[in-house]
């Protein structure tokens, strides 16, 4: 009754497959990984879909867009910068995920500008961005604990951090505000705690605070923040998330006729990305926000003028500080290539970002702090006021610079002058 | 016993093909490039979450989307013991067992009384809330979830031994282990009453069986099998986090098992390979069409969907199952 | 006391939307025996083709017909071409409990994932109808806007309608018989499929318009309805899959339960609060709080 399997059969069949696979070989490596005599290939994981995507969808074409003008002016020393852009949704695990496809699959020389606090946090452990020596260059969040060089050797800031950003805000309530009853909007993680810490050293202390979690932002939450601020009776509002959460509470509090004085948060600010999501322009006049680059559309600074030119060309998207964000990396980025020599490998790339990384251009006002013990970029903001138009303004007329650290330093003003833009907006370093 | 005879020489075949399947896996192991071993190591998780469905409604016939939902708990009980306790790494993935085994119990003992689309929608609106219950609790870690760190392979393997190599080992030796379990389970007394309860549950209890408590049990032991395959999952991303076990994990589960023949359990491997695949087809297509990344979120839930639908509809039993009808129909020539 | 009438005003609002999600959930399962998961992917495409016409016309209400319309079609092409299929060839082993409720799911991945393709995962927004600024009752404003009374207002109508239409029609006649007792149906000459299409046609169109008072007020998404699909799940749970008058009671009683927790707790705890009276209400009547002794169950 009970068949005999070939039991012998099936000894034969698994040594023979044993063996076939001791004779598969592995794959031959490259001279330095994502660099070839034609091409450098680059990676971005960032949300081009989901509840975090409006506006910032748009720094990955904005930045491919610069580099496929930089390709047809004879690229970085003949080769060209091809961009792969992957989208993670602003979900950390898919971050992993597509950033493993960038590294194992795809090959890339280095990533550039992958966005999130969380994505990175959770990308530099799993996929170990450190000890595979992959080079992130102009990280798309603000959060100071990527301001740690021993802990994230090879990764290099952009952005100010939300403590400096925090800092500087608490000088200027301290300043103009003191005698208000302020309320706190913010998003309850890394990024809103960030904040959170500053304002709590600089003694700052906040009549209302509501933190939100990330993703429940819409119009039911936003209904709960308002009835909250007004009946804690908050003067001053500072708010610290994504533009998408920005939209249902000016939304709301237009609808409420809340009116309180609006401090929006750098990374939740963009005019037109708000209007795309439903507020009313006027809600926006006479709104506060800390502000690291000239209004993108103020064609009267040099750096505007050039990316709206490269921006209309290459481009298919209206200007505004996301594609503004994403071209000034696209600079920053082909400043770094060009620094690290014809001979590109990762190594050289993280030696040029440290050496020669503060001097490089660009649209910020504040100084760059790379350096051989530190890889933080920019690190200051000055106030700008917001108009009827959404446009923005340097508040008080004139931009008034404040650098500061992440840390206990001192808020101070910085009489820092930036480098001119390259002609033509095509590095020549 | 006679019985006893018969059944040690199957025994010992079986243990053996085991021992086999695990040689070959880590010769192979040894040979591909990094990328392919890091699917290796979701493909080995897969197969024990699917072997979870395959117990669940393929032979305890009750159709549950919950069980990403049992992985989450999985995961999070395996990172929070492993980062508030400071245990070894076995600690961790049993307490992921245990964890996910009581919820399973819970979630089991409401569920008995459910049939087909009541269960079905309970299960469902937890795999939707999932995330907002995980974001609820702090010590939970939100939205972007805590990190669960494993640790380096040990040194003595050397320089080229890569952390994603150690996950596929340690994966795959404990999904060969729970599918040696679990085939055992299911070919005991205990998959012969569930079958009968699914088949006719009033003439099983006419039989003397307790059917609430074998619907009980099988949810017990399918949500500790999940809780593994969530453990395992965390390990291999390093992270848990509410959006890593959505809804579309648990469709995905539900479409593996169907293509895998849902009460099939030597099909797991074949399914699980294929949800490991569809990334990756979906990624060609893509680039063949030469979209942007954009497009490329929504294909492979495309492949899923459509996958889902023509095996219901044509295969529902499994795809070994039509190939046995051909067969027949081939001998009945 | 004015926070309570706030808070059952808005959950008025709130469950008139459930009301027509679980009314539409009820309507099929009486007449086929399976809970079509798909009715929120249904609602969604339904939404996606109103907010074309609604974006492109700036009129609301077209775009709500055509969402009704759209609706009609897709839920009448899913009972014809995909239902019928399924029976046909999924109705033996152990897979045939699980393959209609499989089936469903399947087809709302699908939906969402070629609504996803088309349009892309972009949040869009649709111009409301009616404004969205609370009324102002004295000194202060509530949050209960004048959308929302559209909202009431809009549900109650097609409420009374089918109300009408099955009470006192041959057609709602039909539709009841064929649910009920399909084969004497046949036997008194009435095409029980032709009318089973027809009842999801009606599910389809109930849900769109569901989906495009929800969406006024919020952004549209591939997985923007999803909560609702649960909600309109348990609130048809709640009146009893059988009735639906009960899923329209079960429906507002859970709008205002929720809006109650939404007010006076905070937002984390909806959820939870959702899936805890589901459990409830499967746990103590498991056949709804509107049903009469033994009712038909799977």
């Amino acid at each position: 009754m009970i068949r005999k399997t070939g039991g012998r059969r099936t000894w034969f069949v698994a040594a023979l497959l044993a063996a076939g696979s001791l004779f598969a070989t592995s794959l031959p490596v490259q001279a330095e990984t994502g660099v070839s005599s034609r091409e450098i290939k680059l990676g971005i994981t960032l949300p081009l879909t989901g509840a975090a995507s409006p506006g910032y969808n748009k720094i990955g074409n904005a930045l491919d867009a610069y580099f496929k003008y930089v390709n047809d002016n004879g690229g970085v020393y003949g080769r060209k910068i091809k961009l792969i852009q992957k989208n993670d949704e602003y979900s950390p695990q898919l971050s992993i995920a597509k950033t493993n496809e960038l590294i194992l699959k795809d090959k890339v020389f280095a990533l550039v500008g992958p966005l999130g606090t969380a994505n990175f946090t959770a990308v530099h452990k799993s996929v170990g961005i450190a000890r595979r020596k992959v080079p992130a260059l102009f990280l798309n969040t603000g959060f100071s604990g990527f301001a740690n060089k021993k802990s994230y050797p090879t990764s290099f800031t952009i952005l100010p951090s939300y403590a400096m950003e925090a800092k500087i805000v608490a000088q200027f309530i301290k300043e103009n505000l003191s005698d208000k009853k302020l309320g706190l909007v913010y998003q309850n993680d890394e990024f809103g705690i960030d904040a959170l810490g500053a304002f709590k050293d600089a003694g700052v202390k906040f009549d209302v605070s509501i933190p939100y979690t990330s993703g429940t932002q819409s119009a039911a939450t936003a209904q709960t923040w308002v009835s909250q601020l007004a009946a804690g009776g908050a003067q001053v509002v500072v708010f610290f998330g994504v533009t998408s959460a920005t939209a249902p509470l000016l939304a709301v509090s237009a609808a409420a006729k809340y009116a309180p004085q609006w401090i929006l948060g750098s990374v939740g600010s963009d005019p037109l990305t708000l209007r795309a999501l439903g507020v009313p322009v006027a809600v926006l006049n006479g709104a506060l926000t800390p502000a690291g680059n000239p209004s993108p559309n103020d064609t009267s600074d040099e750096y505007i003028k050039q990316f709206q030119e490269i921006n209309e060309k290459y481009n298919n998207a209206d200007f505004d500080d996301y594609v503004l964000q994403g071209m000034n990396i696209g600079l920053m980025t082909v400043q770094a290539l060009r620094a690290a020599g014809k001979s590109l490998t990762r190594a050289k790339l993280i030696r040029a970002m440290e050496t020669k990384g503060s001097s490089f251009a660009s649209v910020a006002y504040s100084p760059l702090g790379y350096s051989r013990t530190s890889n933080v970029g920019h690190t200051g903001y000055y106030m700008a006021v917001m108009d009827a138009k959404g446009d923005r303004k340097p508040y008080g007329g004139s931009v008034v610079l404040y650098t500061t650290d992440s840390g206990k330093g001192p808020v101070v003003k910085s009489n820092f002058k930036r480098p001119a833009m390259p002609a033509k907006g095509l590095p020549t370093n | 016993m006679e019985l006893c005879r018969e059944v040690r020489p199957a025994v010992r075949k079986k243990i053996l093909l085991f021992i086999l399947l695990g040689w070959v896996l880590l010769i192979i192991g040894d040979r591909v490039d990094e990328l392919r071993v890091y699917q290796g190591a979701q493909i080995a998780m897969y197969t024990i979450a699917l072997a979870s469905i395959v117990l669940l409604t393929g032979y305890s016939g009750q159709v549950s989307l919950g069980n990403g939902a049992m992985m989450a708990v999985g995961g999070y009980a395996a990172a929070l013991t492993l980062n508030n306790l400071q245990t070894p790494i076995w600690f961790a993935f049993l307490m992921a067992i245990i964890a996910s085994a009581i919820f399973g119990a819970i979630l089991g003992s409401a569920a008995a009384r459910l049939s087909g689309p009541y269960l079905a929608g309970t299960t469902l609106a937890l795999a939707v809330g999932l995330p907002a219950i995980a974001n609820q609790f702090s010590f939970l870690g939100g939205e972007p979830g805590i990190l669960f760190d494993v640790g380096f392979p040990p040194e003595r393997f050397g320089e080229e031994f890569t952390q994603y190599k150690w996950f596929f080992w340690i994966s795959s030796v404990i999904a060969l282990v729970a599918l040696y379990i679990t085939s055992n389970i299911l070919s005991s007394r205990f998959g012969r009453t569930w079958r009968a309860v699914r088949g006719n549950a009033l003439a099983a209890e006419l039989a003397g069986v307790n059917s609430s408590r074998m619907k009980i049990l099988a949810f017990t032991i399918s949500s500790a099998l999940a809780g593994l395959a969530g453990a395992v999952f965390a390990m291999n991303i390093s992270l848990v986090a509410p959006g890593a076990y959505s809804l579309a994990l648990s469709f995905a589960l539900v479409t593996g098992a169907v293509l895998a023949g849902i009460s099939s359990l030597p099909g797991v491997g074949f399914g699980a390979l294929i949800l490991v695949a569809i990334p990756e087809i979906a990624d060609a297509i893509a680039g063949s069409l030469g979209s942007a990344d954009k497009l490329n979120n929504y294909l492979p839930g495309l492949i899923v969907s459509v996958l889902l639908i023509l095996s219901v509809i044509y295969t529902p039993n499994g795809p070994g199952e039509n190939l046995r009808k051909l067969l027949h129909k081939k001998h009945a020539k | 006391m004015q926070k309570v009438f706030e808070t059952i005003l808005i959950g008025l609002s709130t469950g008139s939307i459930y009301a027509l999600m679980s009314l539409a959930i009820v309507l099929v399962w009486r007449s086929t025996r399976v809970v079509n998961f798909a009715q929120a992917g249904q609602a969604m495409a339904s939404t996606y083709i109103g907010f074309e016409i609604a974006s492109r016309s700036e009129i609301f209400w077209l775009g709500l017909v055509f969402a009704i319309v759209a609706g009609a079609l897709l839920g009448a092409g899913v009972d014809y071409f995909f239902m019928r299929v399924l029976f046909k060839h999924a109705n033996s082993g152990p897979a045939a409990v699980v393959a209609p409720v499989i089936a469903t799911l399947g087809l709302l991945g699908l939906i969402r994932s070629i609504v996803g393709l088309t349009w892309g995962g972009e949040f869009k927004s649709i111009q409301t109808p009616a404004s969205t600024n609370g009324f102002t009752i004295g000194e202060s404003t509530i949050p209960f806007s004048p959308l929302n009374v559209l909202i009431i207002v809009t549900t109650s109508i097609i409420l009374i309608a089918l109300a009408i239409l099955f009470q006192k029609t041959n057609l709602g006649l039909a539709l009841r018989a064929s649910a009920y007792a399909p084969e004497i149906a046949q036997l008194a000459g009435i095409r029980t499929a032709r009318t089973r299409t027809i009842g999801w046609a009606i599910a389809g169109g109930v849900g769109g318009v569901a989906g495009m008072l929800v969406t006024a007020n919020n952004f549209l998404s591939p997985y923007s309805l999803d909560l609702l699909l649960v909600f309109g799940f348990i609130a048809a749970v709640i009146g009893g899959l059988e009735s639906m008058v009960g899923a329209v009671v079960g429906a507002f009683v859970l709008g205002i339960g929720l809006t109650f927790i939404l007010n006076y707790v905070g937002t984390s705890l909806v959820f939870i609060g959702g899936f805890t009276v589901l459990i409830l209400v499967l746990i103590i009547k498991p056949d709804g709080i509107m049903s009469r002794g033994k009712a038909r169950r799977a």
